[in-house]
């Protein structure tokens, strides 16, 4: 077995122990904490796409989560139509606002598009909680809206309620895969490094033909569009919502959040980033709300400082290293080493260890397999078009 | 070696705090309330009240038909917003296995909770939140001890009537201004309602923002309205900021009248000095009520935490005392067992009943059928501001007569 | 329109933009040298009334005299705030013009600056005693205004001022402005960048005390009172252009103008909605702002 077929192995286990995990974790309260990491690691891996791809700060994704979930519910409580259609229309609604907020605000810099994308959330929060009906339409302002829960113990997919809290485990689930392989396509394609050298270096970047400012606006009509999906799960979740709940800037912040801790632009680190901060948020909220107020929020600003003190490029970088380290102790690094005689994977497994599509999960600089790469990554360029994320063929 | 002498106390702590809570037969409940963000003041104050009178039952004796059985709060932080109030509702229930439910002050986070206690059928006791549908659709886990909106607004009204019938003079205008949340619009949809049939004219219907940074313009348009009646509701923060640029503009309407909330908390009336007087407030309860047990509780209140008690802190205290009576009626921790006494509730006296009227009762519905409402004037008569209950006539203060219309300033 | 409505939402406009302008001139000029947008403004200005509140109450001062407390004390937290937080994450970030990972430090300050105030003084809302501006208003007739904030209107005014006093003609601030143009220049010429980040955040952080003070006679002091002020700051500096002392101002003035003059035409709720129209409508016509320099990065 390679390094490439470990890790590659581990990918399949923790997926498949991901699915299977309802079979042990039988407590709801569990299951409903790992329903919302997972969300939150789905909507950081959409909202990577712009923020850790194409290099920028959004803090306005909640406008689309918001979008998603006001969609939704209002087509189920006025038109009867199923959530699951819904969540369609939305995301395509948010995909048409996106590329909106996208197309003028993508050409800015650093904070000023940070700024800009703030702004818009405020703007369409300021609107939502000020009309009551829009055109035939009701949103209820800021009494937000209540979707009726059915009968006790009753569940129904068309009405996208369940009685148990697997199902909605399972359909988020599938959601964060199917988004996680779907990011992990783009960065490897053509728009993953435009827009990577694009977040490196615009002008660069620009100076080669690379039309940086489209493959942005796509990726933030992509991210969008993915984004609004999350929504009506959430909405669907809660059963409520209100602008209050949905068009914030908390929840565009914690997204911020997760996706720097864990180490923007890599395709683990939402995952990471949600792994190590929802349950720094859950349990110091549920440990010291009580005793002491605000404890927990200070203890979620604390750990982001620490980690952005120490680890600026976030957690990821380091455990994949540590991860290296096992895979090397596991699988020597060579291809064709004769003392591997414990491994049966070997022989089905068809990919090259090199080969371009092999699920390597990190989107670090240590992707290629060799023992060397145990160190740390290549130390920041002195000019900046040759920073360590570019090495990649 | 230190260290690892750390890591297994530390270790021995974590395995030691659950074992210690599992020692005692009790009663758990959990709460969920805004302890940290914009609404944490009456977060604290629901807080303080719940363990006033857990203590007290507790050093009671407990529970008697569940062996003394002692009830244990537990305590969950919502921030105000109702997807946290979820997460923390399902552990509850799952995890800590609470008997009740109660909370959650914000009608926006007490409405999505309850749906999932009444998914689980575990008990829900709402002290405050006042939004009407939170008994209005068809649950048979929440009770609330709170009046609700429609009750509110109607008394507003009636009070208004009353006070022309008894001291003369008429109200022709209205002005409604009221925060832009869930609960102001709410009140204020009720408020268009009842004016069409009190011969009040609206001159001003304005939603504000409660995180706005200067109210002087909004103001300005009450001054301009020149309302005879100003009808508010607001949070803490733009309570006394919008009395203080009401006395500062030399705005003076015949009457204003608050809908509790800002104008009823404790920090209210020192932060606006002799600004908050004259000023008309509804509330579910005054330290000047009549009713044995009330002074003692506010002076053992006020001792432990330095602050009145509050019309919401005493719904919360009460409820407390509700739930008592009912586990101890149940004498069961079967939550349908619970359930079912609760829907019996006729609780007419005991250490806790300090409210205004004679019985907690819930209807089908699981409203307190009972639950009253009176309205207060700020004024000062010789030993600092108090607030003062004027209405209903029979619940007045001995001696006092309500200064109305307010004096022009 | 009435004439006399229009003189004293203007007036009432104008004080209020000034004293907004105020809250923001510490931001703008934070970001004019470092280049990174402080998310925890609006906490130092939370800590600034607190430190106003106290020095009032524990000193008997009225709160203007009480700035040879405040200011100094905020200077220096502002200071060490820089030295200890930010300036690590620039030297582990040298290449990048603009870390993205210090708005994320500040916005973790923030929430622990906001919810230490909320542990140790607890939810309350405090106001100024003694406060000897308390309701004072100057009447003109119809016309009234309000003399605390007439006072933190003419503070402004000597703040800008000072700083660009300061600024334009000192040694040390024209090295403020020299790193503030082109910090890897501004280092060869020998002057110390750290030094100068420090100095520059202490001086924005001391404005933000300046503007505790100015609020706290007619406003309550609470944990989270920086929150509307923080993001309407955030407005304001990208309205006036960021870096631009006297943009600032004038983009505090704009705001102030459409919170004030707004509601006769609509709802008050509306006119934010009209700030963060216009707001979007500047960042996509004139993205650096009334008065800022087209930057370098």
């Amino acid at each position: 077995m390679t390094q490439q077929e470990f890790k590659r192995n581990c990918l399949i286990a923790v997926t498949l122990a991901a699915f299977a995990l309802p079979l042990v974790v039988r407590s709801a309260t569990y299951l409903h904490i790992l329903i919302i990491l997972y969300l939150y690691a789905y909507m950081t891996t959409t909202w990577n796409l712009v923020g850790g791809f194409a290099g920028v700060l959004p803090l306005g994704h909640s406008v689309f989560v918001g979008i998603g979930a006001y969609t939704s519910t209002i087509l189920w409580l006025q038109y009867g139509i199923s959530p699951w259609i819904g969540m369609l229309v939305g995301a395509v609604l948010a995909a048409g606002v996106g590329y909106l907020i996208g197309k003028p605000t993508l050409k800015m810099r650093g904070a000023y598009f940070a700024l800009s994308t703030m702004a818009f959330v405020e703007g369409i929060r300021v609107m939502v909680e000020n009309i009551d009906m829009l055109g035939p339409l009701k949103l209820n302002g800021p009494r937000g809206l209540n979707i009726p829960p059915l009968q006790m113990g009753e569940g129904s997919f068309w009405a996208f309620q369940f009685s148990s809290k697997e199902p909605y485990y399972y359909i988020i689930l599938t959601m964060l895969v199917a988004v996680l392989a779907m990011t992990s396509a783009i960065s490897r394609s053509k728009m993953g490094y435009y827009l990577k050298s694009g977040g490196e270096d615009p002008d660069a970047a620009q100076a080669l033909g690379v039309n940086v400012a489209r493959y942005k606006v796509a990726a933030m009509v992509i991210s969008s569009f993915l984004t609004a999906l999350a929504g009506t799960f959430l909405a669907q979740l809660t059963l409520f919502i209100y602008p209050k709940s949905v068009l914030t800037l908390d929840l565009s912040f914690e997204l911020a959040f997760i996706a720097l801790i864990g180490g923007r632009g890599s395709i683990a680190g939402p995952i990471i980033g949600a792994l190590l901060l929802r349950p720094v948020t859950e349990f110091s909220r549920i440990y010291f709300s009580a005793t002491l107020p605000g404890l927990h929020l200070i203890i979620l600003g604390v750990v982001l400082i620490v980690v952005m003190l120490y680890q600026p490029r976030g957690l990821t970088e380091p455990l994949l290293r540590i991860f290296d380290k096992v895979a090397a102790r596991f699988a020597p690094a060579l291809p064709d080493t004769p003392d591997t005689p414990d491994t049966p994977d070997t022989p089905d497994s068809p990919d090259s260890p090199n080969s371009p599509d092999s699920p390597n999960l990190p989107d670090t600089p240590d992707a290629p397999a060799g023992p060397d790469t145990q160190g740390t990554p290549a130390a920041p360029g002195a000019t900046a078009s040759a920073s360590p994320r570019e090495e990649r063929p | 070696m230190k260290r690892s002498h750390l890591l297994s106390a530390v270790l021995t702590l974590c395995l030691a705090v659950p074992a210690l809570a599992f020692a005692a037969p009790s009663v758990k409940v959990g709460n969920i309330l805004p302890l940290s963000g914009p609404s944490a003041s009456v977060g604290l104050q629901a807080k303080q009240a719940r363990e006033m009178a857990i203590e007290e039952i507790n050093g009671a004796g407990g529970i008697k038909s569940l062996g003394g059985a002692k009830i244990e709060l537990l305590y969950a932080d919502s921030k105000s917003d109702p997807n946290v109030g979820v997460t923390e509702a399902e552990r509850f229930i799952n995890t800590e296995k609470v008997h009740l439910l109660a909370g959650a002050w914000n009608s926006g986070v007490t409405y999505p909770t309850t749906a999932v206690a009444e998914r689980y059928g575990i008990p829900y006791i709402v002290p405050v939140s006042v939004r009407d549908t939170i008994t209005e659709r068809g649950f048979k886990n929440v009770f609330r001890i709170a009046a609700k909106d429609s009750w509110w607004t109607r008394d507003q009204f009636t009070f208004l009537k009353d006070m022309q019938q008894e001291f003369g003079g008429t109200l022709s205008t209205v002005a409604f201004v009221y925060e832009n949340g869930d609960w102001g619009t709410g009140f204020a949809a009720q408020w268009k309602e009842l004016v069409k049939s009190s011969g009040m004219q609206v001159v001003l219907d304005e939603p504000y923002s409660s995180s706005a940074t200067d109210l002087t313009p909004l103001v300005n348009k009450i001054r301009r309205a020149k309302p005879d009646v100003l009808l508010l509701v607001s949070n803490a923060a733009d309570a006394i900021l919008l009395t203080n640029t009401l006395a500062d503009y030399k705005v003076s309407p015949k009457v204003i009248l608050g809908s509790g909330g800002g104008h009823a908390d404790p920090t209210f009336i020192s932060a606006c000095g002799a600004n908050a007087r004259y000023v008309f407030d509804i509330v579910e309860w005054e330290t000047d009520v009549n009713k044995p047990g009330a002074r003692e509780a506010n002076e053992k209140y006020r001792a432990k935490y330095g602050t009145n008690l509050t019309g919401e802190a005493v719904d919360a205290y009460v409820a407390m005392y509700v739930m008592a009576d009912a586990l101890e009626r149940a004498g069961s921790l079967d939550p349908a067992a619970i359930r079912k006494a609760l829907a019996e509730t006729d609780y007419k006296s005991g250490p806790g009943m300090i409210v205004t009227y004679d019985a907690i009762k819930f209807d089908e519905s699981g409203q307190n059928r009972n639950a009253a409402l009176s309205i207060v004037q700020i004024n000062d008569l010789g030993k600092g501001l108090e607030r003062i209950t004027v209405w209903p006539k029979a619940a007045r203060r001995a001696g006092y007569t309500p200064v109305f219309p307010m004096p022009a300033k | 329109m009435d004439p006399v409505f229009l003189a004293q939402d203007c007036i009432n406009g104008v004080l209020m933009g000034l004293i907004y302008g105020l809250v923001a001139l510490g931001l703008t000029l934070i970001f004019g040298v470092l280049k990174v947008i402080n998310f925890a403004h609006g906490s130092f200005l939370m800590v600034g009334m607190y430190v106003a509140y106290w020095a009032v109450t524990l000193s008997g001062l009225s709160p203007y005299p009480a700035l040879v407390i405040i200011v100094p004390a905020m200077f220096l937290f502002g200071y060490w705030v820089q030295h200890l937080l930010i300036r690590p994450i620039f030297i582990a970030e040298k290449n990048v013009r603009e870390p993205i990972t210090v708005i994320i430090v500040t916005t973790g300050l923030w929430y622990v600056l906001d919810n230490l105030a909320l542990l140790v003084f607890g939810p309350d809302y405090r106001a100024l005693n003694p406060n000897p501006l308390k309701g004072q208003m100057l009447e003109m007739g119809e016309i009234i205004v309000s003399v605390p904030k007439l006072y933190g209107a003419l503070a402004t005014l000597a703040t800008a001022g000072g700083l660009h006093l300061f600024l334009q003609h000192t040694r040390l601030g024209r090295a403020v402005r020299a790193t503030s143009l082109d910090r890897e220049a501004a280092s060869l010429m020998g002057i110390g960048q750290w030094k100068i980040f420090n100095i520059a955040f202490g001086i924005g952080t001391a404005v933000a005390g300046i503007s505790g003070a100015v609020l706290t006679p007619f406003y309550n002091v609470y944990p989270t009172v920086g929150i509307p002020f923080d993001i309407k700051s955030f407005v304001i500096v990208v309205l006036g252009g960021l870096g631009s002392i006297w943009g600032a101002l004038v983009g505090g003035v704009i705001i102030g103008l459409i919170e004030s003059i707004g509601p006769n035409f609509m709802t008050s709720t509306w006119t934010e909605g009209i700030v963060y129209a216009l707001f979007l409508l500047v960042l996509f016509v004139k993205p650096s702002g009334l008065f800022g320099q087209k930057q370098d990065w």
